[in-house]
């Protein structure tokens, strides 16, 4: 498969008033096209601060992020972002929810997404709910709407930012389930931030494990489990084989 | 027809949903009672303690002289003058702050420097009592309603400010963060995202500013007015008509409950 985004050398530092904190050091990894991808790695070691940088939210201090052999640039339209919340605005119905990248971006093809929109919603069951609140709908509709939202603008590459960690438990399998589906359907690259080990090993084709900070990639893991959803995935043998491999890489990252 | 009803209910829920729906509406009677009984109780206590004299009429009033005194103003026609003049200063004050107010909120949210620049001198035109100003409010714009309407922009617009920014400022980052990743400039991001975010934050200042732009009215009436509610008490206590400057009183308390009762409405309308 082509490669869609490479990280190369990449450095970045915080500023604060009383000093300057390296948070990611000589990051180093390639996503292919339509992989789905999980970094995971100890708290606050800088996870968020790769997607930020994926999205052109931040500026790399040194070092290259291509995306499809051209720089990332500042707020790139290539890239979709998704959420720990589902950031639903509660005083529009959930079609003008949806629309909201289309209202803001006015493209050419306006009538084409707004299409694409309204057959994404049938195909989700979401049509029914198209003129209700956000408010009315369960917690993992509003992350299908929320997953809807960013694939209307079709995204090269999607980011999602512990998407599934304000969920309960048994919200969280099935909102697993229904997402992992819908970026497999859509046939479109993402790169996935948790803590949850489980979550990564059970969604992903590829798991980067983060040093603790400065973040550094640590290991690669490549996986091929049995099973066509997340929930078939986590009963393969290996599963827990793996689960002990990250775990311990990451108490080790911990302890130091 | 009222027992009918009372064993549908009885038919629908069970005894226990049927007695909690009953403690509800029984202490919903209870309450609205008592708000009635208070009233009543305190008109009466006064009207009996007036009328044995317990408390001196002259300087207390009375309910029956209140009732009086409102009957001769409507028969002399002054008395929709008065109430005209007052509402229109205030509700010009009021709209002119909440707009300038809010005006002036967004340019600060907009520029950081600028609002970094000007924080210290709000808060101190916050803290500073504009009663102090009315001097020189009305050497400057001269007397009468404009200065009046000054006095009550002047004490409106501060609070409005800053409630309004607080509110602009205090929108989730992340969501803000969510309309960058889609291209959104600043004025589309405030348009459909901190605008429309601080509305509940602007139907609380549309209520404050109900009771500040009464208040501002009626300093200013006070400093400088030749009618108005606010002119009536002035000139009843100068001239010991306590009945009214009572008068005036009940009639402005009437008033600004019912320009508190629309913003109500208004609110319930935003709320669906």
């Amino acid at each position: 498969m082509n490669t869609l985004l490479k990280f190369d050398n990449v450095d970045f530092y915080y500023q604060t008033k009383t000093e300057e904190i390296k948070a990611l050091s000589s990051v180093n990894f390639e996503v292919s096209d339509q992989e789905f991808c999980s970094v995971v790695g100890p708290s606050g070691c800088g996870k968020t601060t790769i997607l930020s940088l994926t999205a052109g939210l931040l500026k790399a201090s040194s070092g290259k992020i291509l995306l499809k052999d051209k720089p990332v640039e500042k707020n790139d339209s290539r890239i979709g972002y998704m959420f720990q919340r589902d950031h639903l605005f509660e005083w529009r119905s959930i079609w003008k929810n949806i629309t909201l990248g289309i209202e803001i971006q006015k493209p050419q093809n306006k009538e084409a997404k707004l299409e694409l929109a309204e057959n994404l919603l049938k195909k989700y069951d979401l049509y029914a709910f198209k003129n209700q609140r956000p408010s009315q709908l369960s917690g993992g509709m509003r992350q299908r709407v929320a997953l809807i939202r960013t694939l209307v603008l079709e995204p090269q590459l999607l980011l999602l930012d512990e998407p599934f960690s304000a969920l309960d438990f048994q919200t969280r399998l099935k909102v697993c389930d229904d997402v992992y589906e819908m970026i497999k359907s859509e046939k479109k690259t993402a790169i996935l931030v948790t803590h949850d080990i489980s979550e990564a090993i059970s969604m992903s084709e590829k798991i980067i494990v983060l040093s603790s900070r400065p973040a550094a990639v640590k290991s690669v893991l490549k996986l091929n489990l049995k099973g066509k959803t997340p929930l078939e995935k986590r009963e393969d043998p290996t599963f827990g084989e793996l689960f002990d491999k990250i775990w311990k890489e990451l108490t080790n990252e911990e302890k130091k | 027809m009222k027992k009918k009803n009372n064993n549908n209910l009885h038919a629908m829920y069970s005894k226990t949903h049927y007695e909690y729906v009953r403690k509800i509406k029984r202490d919903k009677t209870f309450i609205l009672s008592m708000q009635i009984l208070l009233f009543v109780a305190f008109i009466g206590l006064w009207e009996l303690l007036a009328t044995v004299n317990i408390i001196d009429p002259f300087f207390f009033s009375s309910p029956s002289r209140i009732y009086t005194t409102f009957v001769s103003l409507i028969s002399s026609g002054s008395l929709w003058t008065h109430i005209g003049i007052t509402l229109f200063e205030t509700i010009i004050g009021f709209l002119i702050a909440t707009a300038l107010g809010t005006l002036i909120a967004i340019l600060l949210w907009w520029n950081e420097k600028l609002r970094r620049i000007l924080e210290p001198y709000i808060i101190i035109l916050n803290s500073l009592p504009k009663i102090a100003l009315g001097p020189i409010i009305i050497l400057w714009v001269g007397s009468g309603a404009t200065a009046i309407i000054t006095m009550c922009v002047l004490i409106c617009i501060v609070i409005t400010t800053i409630s309004m920014m607080n509110a602009f400022l205090s929108c989730d980052k992340d969501k803000v963060l969510l309309m960058q990743s889609m291209h959104a400039n600043k004025f589309q991001i405030f348009c459909k995202l901190i605008l429309p975010s601080a509305i509940p934050e602007f139907l609380s200042v549309l209520k404050i500013n109900v009771g500040m732009s009464w208040v501002g009215t009626i300093m200013g009436e006070y400093l400088s007015s030749s009618a108005g509610l606010g002119y009536l008490i002035v000139y009843g206590s100068q001239v010991f008509k306590i009945d009214l400057v009572m008068t005036s009183t009940v009639l402005l308390c009437l008033l600004a409950g019912l320009m508190y009762a629309i913003i109500c409405v208004i609110e319930k309308k935003f709320k669906r």
